[in-house]
């Protein structure tokens, strides 16, 4: 191990003992979107408590986990819901978690805390221990909230902690209910990837929205089979000779979940609307390609050429994309979301954008699960990888369902995803906009952009440059 | 001669001698007055009837003999029903069944010791020790308040569990023997550790409005055996005052006494107390006797604080860092064992066989006289009692008395369970026994139920009540969706 992993290593571990006190991000390589001291205040009186399962599992239920998901360990989702105050209206704390143990009894794979194998494989013990609920109070509205426009202060909003270093009481995911001063509330969720995808942990927090809606009951506890989220094993044997482009082994982390990075890592976001999306789509492709290609390959090909023009003489040629597996079982978590490299032959820089669209179309790409799988598998699942940030990571989530998450039948003011841990190529996320009406074909999309920060301000202009970003952020 | 007898007592052929020695000297009066009536029966045979009629008449009978007679029978049979005490009858009682939002997993305890303690991992360690071997379940339950990390035990949210536990036990009580607040004439409230002003008692009678004449009562700082010197007092109550009903809540609030400290003897208690509460329903009305399900026969309070070190076993005190605990002592078994001696002591002659007694008698002449090496002769409570309510303490209680009584383990059953399913709920954990055995269908009419408590002081309380009918299973009680599940093992240490 090299001297600077040793070092922080040690500041993880005094980190992690005092980690129930902290409430602000320390100004560390390893924490991205960082929030200024200054501001930490804003959320206060946070309480921490647990919610778990109604009904008792059972003693010795194991969740094993898939090779896929292992390699996703060191990656966490993060995910801020806002609700106006008409649609919590005289909904308190104590209706929201007498709801959830309901609610836990389907997810009790959610409640349990990782072991480790005699090999060091880590698995799940379902003991029912539950999930961290953390309660906040704002003096600001809604409203000014989201005027903020900084896309590190939800991170307020969303309690999040890494796994580790004592992995058999860590918790995977964490709620937290924040109250704001205009009565309405925002439900931030930290979900660790190791459990499923992005649509699997907003199917997650959907069916919590059913459960207080009481569309949904528990039904009789059934046990997992073992082999039920893993993907269709390959034919070809060869395919596993190759490491996967998508994914990467990093140093070893130990039993502290957090992914290393070299340089500080920033996040923005901005909103395309539905007119600002067709008009980008008809200069890109014109009249006829509109209807081959998605507004994600167009987006995601005018932001792969800006970033290949600032990270000048080191443009990106291989990008990754995820989307969501087609048959994709609702009442199952799980990583079962396609991962495809794509891998572009010549200049992405002077590159025609309609060429660059169609490689990324949703039938291009090797999809590299099953060779990430592989790998993992290899040495039992020890050795630690990263996937989002191996390459330019493009993620689509617009069929995530962001939005259905709904109390008292309305839906969200606003939803906003992030990914934690994040390698140093950076992601960039495609999520639905907030819906405009009823009607959801009038929403936008927000694209959120990670990135290490010194790339972040010529990326800006860049975008500006080519329209996609407006000179006036939102 | 002493040690060859107990491989004597295996023989099957002893056991029946033992059957019939026992069958002998406890229906002694009968067989007995058997040969006496043949006797008199023969004799008058003998006589013949002219002789019985001619011994009649020689009989001279007068008017003021007569009255005299007769006034003296009534006179004697006046006092005898006045001076016989009341019968006390356990009309129907309720336990409160906390919510799963409540519940505790093993997992959950132990993460949130751990964040708490977060600078003494001995103590953690400790706490899991403690917590394999406690013999609890998964589903015991602790109030919303200790749910927190760190915890956060305000006076209103103790008050908020006093209520929730209290009102709910009561409101079942109500329902299920429709009695009206306005009926109730004596309330009495146990709860040690809780003691606010107004009391908890006036918080019933706030809550349920009940009479302005009421007699209330509350009892706190007597530990967990409170429950049974509860139904003492109310014993007494009822003897003085004619036709009432009296109702005793025996409950104990978490919230406030969760030990924030880490001294390892005062952590014990977090390990072990959960949320429970009952509702008893008592009444010295005579037609109650029909509907009622139990009646209370004797009650014996032992209590050994004139002992220091009996009185210093359950202490609770400041610790090092001036946070507030309950600290064991490490020799409350022992004591335990001192107290239960004493207590059955009392209770053995009110209850116990005559044959029981008679051998307990001779062995202890024996011991005095012959031979002081001789085993003391530990009767056979068995034989007083169909079923044992024994505080469910903690396993090492339970275990103990299981030994020192001589008890099989459907005995120890209902406290085993009680302590699995809903930890130890202080005082109110009789109740949850009873329930499990009414839950299991074992009571019939007739059955002699023991309840023993310990507690802080140190005391130990036993109450003898008798079926009074054979209660059905029912539907509703804390038992009712998990009776099925149980019995179940207990390992000795739970896999954590």
């Amino acid at each position: 191990m090299s001297k600077s992993t040793n070092v922080s290593k040690s500041f993880h571990k005094i980190l992690a003992h005092f980690f129930p006190f902290m409430i602000s991000y320390s100004a560390t390589f390893n924490h991205q979107s960082m929030v200024l001291p200054e501001q930490e205040h804003l959320v206060y009186n946070i309480r921490l408590s647990s919610v778990g399962p109604g009904r008792v599992t059972g003693s010795d239920v194991v969740h094993d986990l898939s090779g896929l998901d292992i390699a996703m360990k060191l990656h966490y989702l993060k995910g801020v819901y806002f609700f106006t105050d008409q649609a919590v209206e005289g909904l308190t704390i104590r209706q929201m978690k007498e709801t959830m143990f309901y609610w836990l009894n389907d997810y009790y794979i959610t409640c349990g805390r990782i072991r480790r194998t005699e090999s060091g494989r880590p698995y799940i013990k379902c003991n029912d221990c539950g999930i961290r609920f953390v309660e906040g109070v704002c003096d600001k509205t809604i409203d000014e909230w989201l005027e903020l426009g900084d896309d590190s202060l939800h991170n307020l909003l969303v309690y999040h902690r890494a796994i580790g270093p004592e992995l058999s009481f860590s918790p995977s995911v964490y709620l937290q209910v924040t109250r704001f001063k205009c009565g309405g509330i925002s439900l931030g969720m930290s979900w660790a990837h190791i459990l499923g995808d992005a649509f699997s942990a907003s199917e997650f927090i959907n069916n919590w929205g059913r459960y207080m809606a009481r569309l949904k009951s528990n039904g009789p506890l059934t046990l997992p089979k073992s082999l039920d989220n893993k993907i269709e094993k390959p034919h070809d044997p060869n395919q596993f000779v190759k490491e996967p482009l998508s994914a990467k082994q990093v140093n070893p982390v130990g039993d502290l979940w957090i992914a290393a990075n070299n340089c500080k890592m920033e996040t923005f976001s901005f909103y395309l609307s539905t007119l600002h999306l067709s008009s980008l789509q008809e200069k890109i492709l014109g009249e006829d390609g509109r209807k081959r290609i998605s507004p994600f390959s167009s987006v995601c090909a005018v932001i792969w050429q800006c970033i290949a023009k600032v990270r000048e003489g080191f443009e990106p040629q291989i990008v990754t994309v995820c989307r969501k597996y087609p048959n994709y079982d609702n009442n199952v978590l799980s990583n079962s979301q396609i991962i495809s490299a794509i891998k572009a032959d010549f200049s992405v820089m002077e590159a025609d954008l309609k060429k660059l669209a169609l490689l990324m179309a949703d039938d291009q790409g090797l999809d590299e699960r099953n060779k990430i799988e592989a790998a993992v598998e290899k040495d039992d699942g020890v050795t630690d990888y990263i996937m989002y940030g191996t390459n330019l990571t493009f993620v689509n989530l617009e069929d995530a369902n962001l939005y259905e998450l709904e109390l008292k039948g309305q839906k969200p003011k606003f939803a906003y995803y992030s990914i934690q841990g994040v390698g140093d190529e950076g992601a960039v996320l495609f999520l639905p906009g907030p819906p405009k009406g009823s009607n959801t074909e009038n929403e936008g999309k927000l694209v959120t952009i990670t990135l290490p920060e010194d790339q972040v301000l010529k990326l800006k202009t860049e975008l500006q440059r080519t329209g996609l970003l407006p000179t006036e952020l939102e | 001669m002493p040690p060859i007898l107990p491989d004597f007592c295996n023989s099957v052929k002893l056991k029946y001698v033992k059957l019939g020695y026992q069958y002998l000297v406890n229906h002694i009066l009968t067989l007995t007055l058997i040969p006496v009536m043949a006797g008199i029966v023969i004799e008058l045979l003998r006589l013949g009837p002219e002789e019985i009629v001619n011994l009649w008449n020689s009989l001279h009978f007068d008017l003021v003999q007569i009255l005299c007679s007769c006034f003296f029978i009534i006179f004697t049979a006046t006092v005898y029903f006045m001076s016989k005490p009341r019968s006390i009858y356990l009309v129907d009682y309720a336990c409160y069944k906390p919510p799963v939002t409540c519940r505790v997993p093993f997992a959950t305890f132990m993460e949130h010791s751990r964040l708490n303690l977060i600078n003494n991992p001995k103590s953690v360690e400790f706490q899991m020790r403690i917590l394999e071997r406690s013999g609890l379940g998964e589903e015991t339950c602790l109030p919303p308040a200790i749910h927190y990390i760190p915890p956060t035990p305000t006076m209103e949210a103790a008050r908020g569990e006093a209520e929730i536990v209290i009102f709910s036990a009561m409101d079942s009580l109500f329902k299920k023997t429709g009695l009206k607040p306005k009926d109730i004439d004596i309330l009495i409230v146990n709860c040690s550790l809780f003691s606010p002003t107004p009391s908890l008692s006036a918080m019933v009678i706030n809550k349920y409005k009940l009479r302005s004449n009421i007699k209330s009562f509350n009892l706190s700082g007597m530990g967990c055996s409170a429950g049974l010197i509860s139904i003492d007092l109310a014993r007494d109550l009822l003897q003085a005052h004619p036709n009432s009903n009296a109702v005793v809540i025996s409950t104990e609030i978490i919230t406030p006494n969760y030990y924030k400290g880490n001294e390892r003897a005062m952590l014990l208690p977090n390990c072990l107390f959960r949320m429970g509460g009952a509702a008893i329903l008592l009444s010295n009305h005579h037609s109650e006797r029909w509907r009622a399900k139990y009646r209370l026969v004797h009650v014996v309070r032992t209590h050994k604080g004139a002992d220091d070190k009996a009185y210093r076993c359950v202490f609770e005190e400041e610790d090092k860092e001036s946070k507030v605990g309950i600290s064991l002592s490490k020799d409350l078994m022992a004591i335990a064992g001192e107290a239960l001696k004493s207590n059955i002591t009392t209770i053995g002659p009110l209850v116990l066989p005559a044959s029981e007694q008679l051998l307990f008698l001779l062995t202890l002449i024996g011991r005095k006289i012959f031979n002081p090496k001789w085993k003391p002769y530990i009767p056979d409570f068995k034989q007083a009692f169909e079923h044992f309510c024994i505080h469910a303490g903690g396993r090492a209680v339970i275990d103990e008395l299981q030994k020192n009584l001589q008890l099989s383990a459907e005995h120890v059953e209902a406290s085993r369970m009680t302590l699995h399913r809903f930890g130890n709920t202080s005082s109110s954990s009789l109740w949850y026994e009873m329930s499990y055995l009414e839950a299991k269908g074992r009571m019939k009419k007739g059955d002699r139920i023991w309840q023993i408590a310990f507690g802080s002081g140190f005391k130990c309380n036993s109450a003898v009540w008798k079926c009074n009918r054979t209660i059905k299973v029912q539907t509703d009680g804390p038992w009712a969706d998990c009776i099925d599940r149980y019995p179940v093992h207990i390992p000795e240490v739970v896999k954590l």
